[in-house]
């Protein structure tokens, strides 16, 4: 397939994901705040928005917080930012995506950029984006190919899925909020079910653990390795241009959450930090494999 | 009625309480417009998340009132500590009436009292329960009288339910009008299911030190069916039907695509009578055959335990007070509401009297089936109730209309008014120590003027605060405070990887570049 198509699909991949989880995470964080005053409101604020990498100055309420974090279209870290770029990506692809894809991705971009009622109760509004953003993915699910392409959208929402859940254990919700922090955790990541039904304590640890090496649960990090690995074996096998280096380094990754020795809570926080690394080194090594190289277009003006 | 109702929000000369004050300012600036969005959005929600009860055939949202009801700290002290106090002496009472019978032999209470009690089951006789508890959950019911002192309506210590709600109001609540819980600390509600959870594993039968829970529920054309959902899936244990489960040689399996595992504790949301065909009701198909067996055998913990219906009947309510002094030798905190015994003549004439300004009650009976108001009560409706109560004295009781509280609620086209609410606290025992879940399910009456909050008749409810000034006792913590420079480590982690990772659209000249020139088209 076209280096191009091959690019936007994986964008595609990365900035639905990172709308979906971030969206969930801003209406629980939010909900968080409200019901749980352990935390100054300016500072639960500040936690969310650094974890987010976003700016912090100014942003002393939940109000700013919120706006902040649904952002505009020209920043890519924010909600409204990925949407609008999930939105130019599927639009270079638009001949491969099925019509309710798009549909449902334009739909979330224009809701946010009417600029939906955030300001009183943000989950309501939030809700109403979550809701088109899971239709893309359910759509995408049943109706793509298992061909390249959807290999490349899967790669790209792994790899940022590995990022999110680290900036959603970054935030520490545990510490600062003892009493409901683990459970908003879980929440964030639509693993309080799931999470429960392992019939472990809820505590830090175990939250932690979950969703860096639970086998099961589809947004661990373990999962998304072992996910990632498997897009890049199917691409392999399409004939995909050479990228043993890529496979190496997310088979490395997997196998090294796969077969991880947990003997205290801070082995968990060294598996974050490894499995972070390794997927920046991967979203390189796919770039090289392949997609454009800028570099080497000769012609010039 | 002519004794004017204590209201929770507001003081006689309708200036909100001084605790009250902030919620009074936030909704006297919301206007009636505002409170009917909100409305919309709240029903959306709770249609959304499936947040029902069914009644009949319809599943239905339990209606939310959007003003939550407040506890003051004061208040709370004092409901808590008359909660326990009660729940131990009706703890002492059931081990009694089902063991020595030393309160019988006394003379406190007459034994045909007991043994005409519906809920008494001699089945149950002699059964130990391994922790000695047999209310594990209960909900005992509360009223404001016009002077705003807390008192005992009933006791519910067979299937008490409405937790669901009160969790999912909170939720609700903080998720439509978020703004209205800025000036307050509020004390969480969301440890319920951990704490049911503990208090179930530690009724396990003797020896077993991982016990499988379960909860039993009668199915999902049950009224109450959202809320044993909601409790399995938040404690994570498996919901099961009676056709699940199987009994041999005095244990309980449960049917698994793995073969039969061994269940050691059934949190059951069945009517004793439902529970097993063998020993109650022989035409009951939502039933284990041999469970009674089981748990005499010890091999498995029934919870709540068979047989409390004893405790609660209306007609056994009067003698609680006694029971507090007889048992704990401690004065009431929480007092009762006067109440009528029938079967004794005099007082039976006394209140057919005057039939038309008396509640009467099946002694038997909860959510509200069978009551009869009479202020409201037409004519054949009173006929109706004297006969019954005529021909089986001891199936009904009798109390004075009280007059409970109310809290100002939104009504139709967003406009406040007062409606009358109760409140229901629930309370699970594990044994070492009875858990008051701060608040508790507050149902009000909906219709103007009226006092039956059951949701079976019409009433909604409202989400309930107890307020936090630091003088409550918090639940010890178990994970201690992080030190600062463990925070500050955490956060020197996150720098290395707070680079996002963007495509390169914009950053990139050539690809601006060709976008405009893509967008020019075609020239000629």
């Amino acid at each position: 397939m076209l280096s191009r198509l091959a690019e936007s699909f994986f964008w595609l991949g990365r900035y639905v994901e990172r709308a979906e989880a971030t969206a969930r995470l801003l209406a629980e964080h939010h909900q968080l705040l409200v019901e749980d005053h352990s935390v100054p409101e300016a500072l639960a604020a500040r936690l969310l928005l650094e974890a987010l990498s976003l700016p912090t100055e100014g942003a002393t309420t939940a109000r700013t917080m919120v706006k902040r974090v649904v952002g505009t279209d020209a920043d890519q870290s924010t909600i409204a930012g990925s949407v609008s770029a999930a939105r130019a990506n599927a639009r270079a692809v638009r001949d491969s995506l099925s019509q309710d894809t798009f549909e449902a991705l334009n739909s979330a971009h224009i809701s946010l950029s009417r600029g939906i009622a955030f300001t009183s109760s943000p989950g309501v509004a939030l809700h109403r984006v979550l809701e088109r953003l899971l239709v893309v993915n359910g759509v995408v699910d049943w109706t793509m190919p298992r061909d390249q392409a959807f290999h490349f959208m899967v790669l790209g929402r792994e790899l940022e899925r590995i990022d999110l859940v680290g900036r959603l254990l970054d935030i520490r919700h545990d510490e600062w909020w003892p009493a409901s922090g683990p459970a908003a955790v879980l929440r964030s990541a639509g693993a309080l079910s799931p999470f429960l039904r392992t019939g472990k304590p809820m505590n830090s640890a175990e939250v932690r653990r979950f969703l860096v090496l639970d086998p099961a649960f589809p947004r661990s990090m373990r999962s998304c390795a072992a996910d990632a690995e498997n897009a890049v074996r199917g691409l392999q096998a399409m004939g995909a241009s050479d990228s043993s280096q890529l496979l190496r380094e997310v088979g490395m990754l997997r196998s090294e959450l796969e077969y991880a020795l947990i003997t205290s809570p801070q082995d968990v926080d060294t598996h974050v930090e490894n499995t972070r690394a390794s997927a920046i080194r991967a979203h390189e090594e796919v770039r090289k494999a392949f997609f454009r190289q800028h570099g080497t277009i000769v012609w010039s003006h | 009625m002519s004794v004017t109702p204590f209201d929770e929000m507001l003081l006689p000369d309708a200036s909100p309480r001084e605790t009250h004050a902030d919620l009074h300012r936030v909704l006297s600036g919301m206007g009636s417009d505002d409170l009917s969005e909100r409305a919309k959005q709240r029903d959306a929600y709770l249609d959304r998340h499936g947040i029902t009860f069914t009644l009949g055939e319809r599943e239905r949202p339990l209606p939310m009132d959007l003003v939550p009801r407040l506890i003051t700290p004061t208040e709370w002290k004092q409901i808590e500590a008359g909660v326990i106090q009660r729940l131990r002496a009706l703890e002492a009472f059931l081990s009694d009436v089902y063991g020595d019978g030393r309160i019988l032999a006394d003379g406190l209470i007459p034994i045909k009292l007991v043994t005409s009690s519906t809920h008494f089951h001699r089945q149950a006789w002699g059964i130990q329960t391994p922790n000695n508890v047999r209310i594990h959950v209960s909900g005992i019911d509360l009223i404001r009288d016009e002077f705003g002192r807390f008192r005992v309506l009933e006791d519910n210590l067979r299937n008490p339910s409405g937790v669901s709600y009160v969790i999912e109001n909170r939720r609700t609540l903080a998720h439509v009008l978020p703004e209205i819980f800025t000036d307050y600390r509020v004390r969480s509600v969301s440890e319920y299911p951990e704490r049911l959870l503990e208090a179930l594993r530690a009724a396990a039968p003797n020896g077993i030190i991982d016990p499988t829970v379960v909860v039993l529920t009668p199915g999902v054309h049950n009224s109450a069916h959202y809320e044993h959902a909601f409790l399995a899936r938040n404690m994570g244990v498996e919901l099961v039907e009676g056709r699940d489960l199987y009994c041999r040689d005095s244990r309980v399996w449960m049917r698994t695509t793995s073969g039969p595992e061994p269940v050691h504790v059934i949190y059951r949301r069945i009517d004793d009578d439902f529970l097993d065909p063998v020993h109650l009701r022989p035409d009951s198909i939502l039933g284990v055959p041999g469970l009674v067996n089981a748990a005499r055998a010890g091999y498995v913990t029934i919870a709540n335990a068979i047989g409390n219906g004893v405790a609660d009947d209306k007609a056994i309510y009067p003698y609680v007070p006694a029971f507090i002094k007889y048992y704990l030798e401690e004065e009431p905190i929480l007092p009762n509401v006067d109440t009528f015994d029938l079967e004794d003549g005099d007082q039976r004439a006394w209140v057919l009297d005057r039939i038309e300004t008396m509640v009467i009650k099946p002694s038997d009976a909860s959510g509200g089936y069978g009551l009869m108001m009479g202020p409201s009560a037409s004519d054949e409706q009173m006929a109706a109730t004297r006969e019954a109560v005529l021909a089986d004295p001891r199936g009904w009781i009798a109390q004075p209309v009280v007059t409970f509280s109310t809290c100002p609620t939104v009504v139709d086209g967003g406009r406040i008014a007062p409606r009358h609410v109760d409140l229901r606290p629930f309370a699970v025992n594990d044994g070492s120590n009875v858990f008051v879940l701060p608040g508790g399910l507050s149902r009000v009456a909906l219709p103007e003027g009226s006092l039956v909050v059951n949701s079976s008749q019409g009433g909604g409810s409202k989400d309930t605060w107890v307020i936090d000034d630091g003088t409550l006792d918090q639940a010890p913590e178990e994970t201690p405070s992080p030190e600062p420079h463990e925070r500050r480590l955490s956060r020197a982690v996150a720098a290395n990887f707070s680079k996002r990772y963007n495509a390169p659209t914009s950053h990139d000249d050539r690809i601006v570049q060709q976008e405009r020139q893509q967008q020019q088209g075609p020239t000629c």
